[in-house]
């Protein structure tokens, strides 16, 4: 589904990403983590097409297709979606307003006639329960006010909606207290399917042991030092990176 | 229309031309006889072109382009028309009734005029007075054509009565509207005045003032989408205990428009409530000018008094000049203020077309969404959807070509 080969990336001239090779198959779930600065967040926002990162070298294969050129919207009708690590807040723009437009938007790039209310409330309805959301959330200004738990729950809820083939959460598990993050795992568990993937970047491995990846990549200066299954995340855990990194 | 196309005076021969103007109508106006002496004295004295050499009147214009001033304007004609929409209020009509013989509220608390505009105005114009007693409602719906249509209404509310009022002026040329409220004690008054893109291109110049008895309210609601240069002058004065005025404003100023905000809230009684909340969306060559002021005596303790105005600028070239003032004679108050202009902030666009929102439709929405904090106060839907149509379909256009 996704290939990354031999991307360097900067950003104001200064270089980030610098040869990360990655390949997330479909129905897989990856896990990305690495030191502060590694370049997790750098490597989100290309995927999503975010303004300001320079690809100097290599592609980016969506499917087959590169997708260096393409718009943020473009790449979201593709089936690319980024879950946000500070989701901006929108005053004046109710959840359900957004998600009309969004919706309808990737209704129409597939030819698809737009969504009426109560098809859209409907499914509104049953993707809030899914994240134990009050209905009355849908009515709110996009996060605006929201507690930074609130925030990332919204933001596993518009992936509900939207329904992506690769789904990347950028550090969702940070600012999440047990239960939030159980209710968003759980979430993220139910959305699992053999045509969708997931690249989680994270920081810790308590988001690992309610989601079980299939493949742990340690980024380490803007490249993927090491890869392994899921007891990699538990080394790292016990070790830390440095220590982990030199047994390499 | 010809006239417009040819300005061929100078900024003062034409102010000299106006004053001229104005003061030949001095019979016009439905005063009586005590203030009638008064007012043609003022008129009299009146003269625009005080407007280029006396400070303060420097200051109250110095954002405004007067270029009005320069065509050799002759006396228009007003005309009623229909209101672009249907009007929801329930309220049967506010009574007409003549200044001459009635005593009424409104012209015992007339201010006294403290430009030449007010006094010309107040002195010279085609008057109206209304009054409602218990509840009522006022629709104003005046084209004015050919040239200079200068108004005066008034409205006086008894005490615990209920009131609404629509204002439609539009105009070709140049329409000169001086109101004057005069809010009794706990009446509520709401006022509406929206203005759409598709009215006429002209110089609509307004003055509102309102007098405010105790626990008296007012709320006004300026929606303007429209193309012509506006400059609306409120002032007002809650004089008791307990009044109370919120004014909202949200504007999408197209290019080659002006919108102009002059206001004045004065706080002359304890326990006293003032909201000021405005914003306005500047397209290219557009400008947008707010002058807020607060003002609270001395004796006005206990003053509760807000104003905010927020300019978001669509493009390069688009102005906007915000210039928030109090003047604070009372040491128990709570007066607050904040001004912003900026760009839509990227971020905000980005996190939109991550969602698959194209780029000029999660702009529409975001521009939508900076005036909907204003519009959604407004009680009547219908005036949502009317402004929301219009910016929606405005914003399709490039500055350059949306007039």
């Amino acid at each position: 589904m996704l290939t990354i080969q031999n991307l360097h990336v900067s950003v104001e001239g200064c270089p980030i990403l610098q040869g990360l090779n990655l390949e997330v198959k479909a129905g897989e779930v990856h896990a990305l983590m690495g030191p502060n600065g590694a370049g997790k967040s750098t490597l989100a926002a290309v995927l999503a097409g975010k303004e300001g990162y320079e690809i100097t070298e290599g592609e980016v294969l969506f499917e087959g297709r590169d997708i260096s050129e393409l718009s943020p919207e473009e790449r979201s009708h593709a089936g690319i979606f980024l879950a946000f690590q500070y989701p901006v807040e929108i005053p004046g723009v109710s959840m359900i307003q957004f998600l009309r437009a969004a919706l309808n938007a990737h209704r129409a790039a597939k030819q698809q006639e737009p969504l009426d209310t109560a098809e859209l409330m409907a499914l509104l309805r049953e993707k809030a329960a899914l994240l134990k959301l009050d209905p009355a959330f849908l009515s709110r200004s996009v996060n605006e006010g929201f507690s930074g738990g609130e925030r990332k729950r919204a933001e596993i809820f518009q992936m509900a909606v939207l329904e992506p083939k690769l789904c990347i959460l950028d550090e969702t598990d940070s600012g999440l207290d047990i239960d939030a993050l159980k209710i968003v795992s759980d979430a993220v568990n139910a959305l699992r399917s053999p045509t969708r993937a997931f690249l989680l970047i994270t920081h810790y491995y308590r988001l690992l042991q309610y989601i079980r990846p299939d493949v742990v990549h340690i980024l380490v200066e803007g490249r993927i030092m090491r890869s392994g299954g899921p007891e990699l995340a538990v080394e790292l855990e016990e070790k830390g990176y440095e220590a982990l990194l030199s047994t390499a | 229309m010809e006239m417009l196309k040819s300005p061929a005076l100078t900024l003062e021969e034409g102010a000299a031309h106006l004053t001229r103007l104005l003061q030949e109508q001095v019979a016009l106006a439905n005063l009586p006889p005590n203030l009638r002496v008064q007012w043609d004295k003022w008129v009299q004295e009146a003269n625009l072109q005080t407007l280029f050499w006396e400070q303060r009147h420097k200051e109250d214009w110095k954002y405004t382009p007067m270029d009005f001033l320069r065509f050799p304007w002759d006396v228009g004609l007003a005309r009623r028309v229909s209101p672009p929409f249907s009007i929801p209020s329930v309220l049967p009509y506010a009574e007409e009734v003549d200044g001459v013989e009635k005593d009424l509220p409104a012209l015992r608390s007339l201010p006294v005029p403290s430009s030449p505009w007010e006094a010309l105005l107040g002195g010279t114009s085609s008057a109206h007075h209304y009054y409602i007693r218990k509840e009522g409602s006022l629709i104003f719906s005046v084209r004015g054509e050919g040239g200079v249509v200068p108004y005066l209404l008034t409205l006086s509310l008894a005490p615990h009565s209920v009131g609404e009022v629509w204002l439609f002026p539009s105009t070709e040329a140049l329409m000169l509207l001086r109101f004057h409220l005069h809010v009794g004690q706990g009446a509520c008054l709401k006022l509406f005045f929206p203005s759409y893109a598709n009215e006429a291109q002209g110089y609509l110049y307004t003055i509102l003032s309102a007098h405010l008895e105790r626990e008296a309210s007012l709320e006004t609601y300026d929606l303007s989408t429209s193309r012509e240069w506006r400059r609306t002058e409120v002032k007002v004065y809650l004089k008791e205990a307990g009044a109370k005025v919120y004014l909202h404003g949200a504007a999408y100023v197209d290019s080659k428009t002006t919108w102009d905000q002059a206001i004045r809230v004065e706080h002359g009684a304890p326990h006293t409530e003032s909201n000021q909340l405005f914003k306005s969306l500047v397209r290219a060559g557009g400008r947008s000018i707010f002058q807020g002021r607060i003002y609270v005596h001395r004796d006005a303790q206990k003053t509760n008094a807000y104003q905010s105005h927020k300019a978001l600028l669509w493009e390069k070239n688009a102005t906007a000049y915000s210039r928030p003032q109090l003047e604070i004679f009372a040491d128990d108050v709570r007066c607050t203020h904040g001004v912003t202009t900026g760009f839509l902030q990227g971020e905000m666009l980005t996190y939109l077309r991550t969602r698959g929102i194209p780029l000029e439709d999660a702009r529409k929405i975001l521009a939508s969404a900076f005036l909907a904090e204003v519009i959604e106060k407004v009680p009547y839907e219908i005036l949502h959807t009317e402004m929301y149509k219009v910016i929606s379909s405005c914003l399709s256009s490039p500055a350059e070509l949306s007039r």
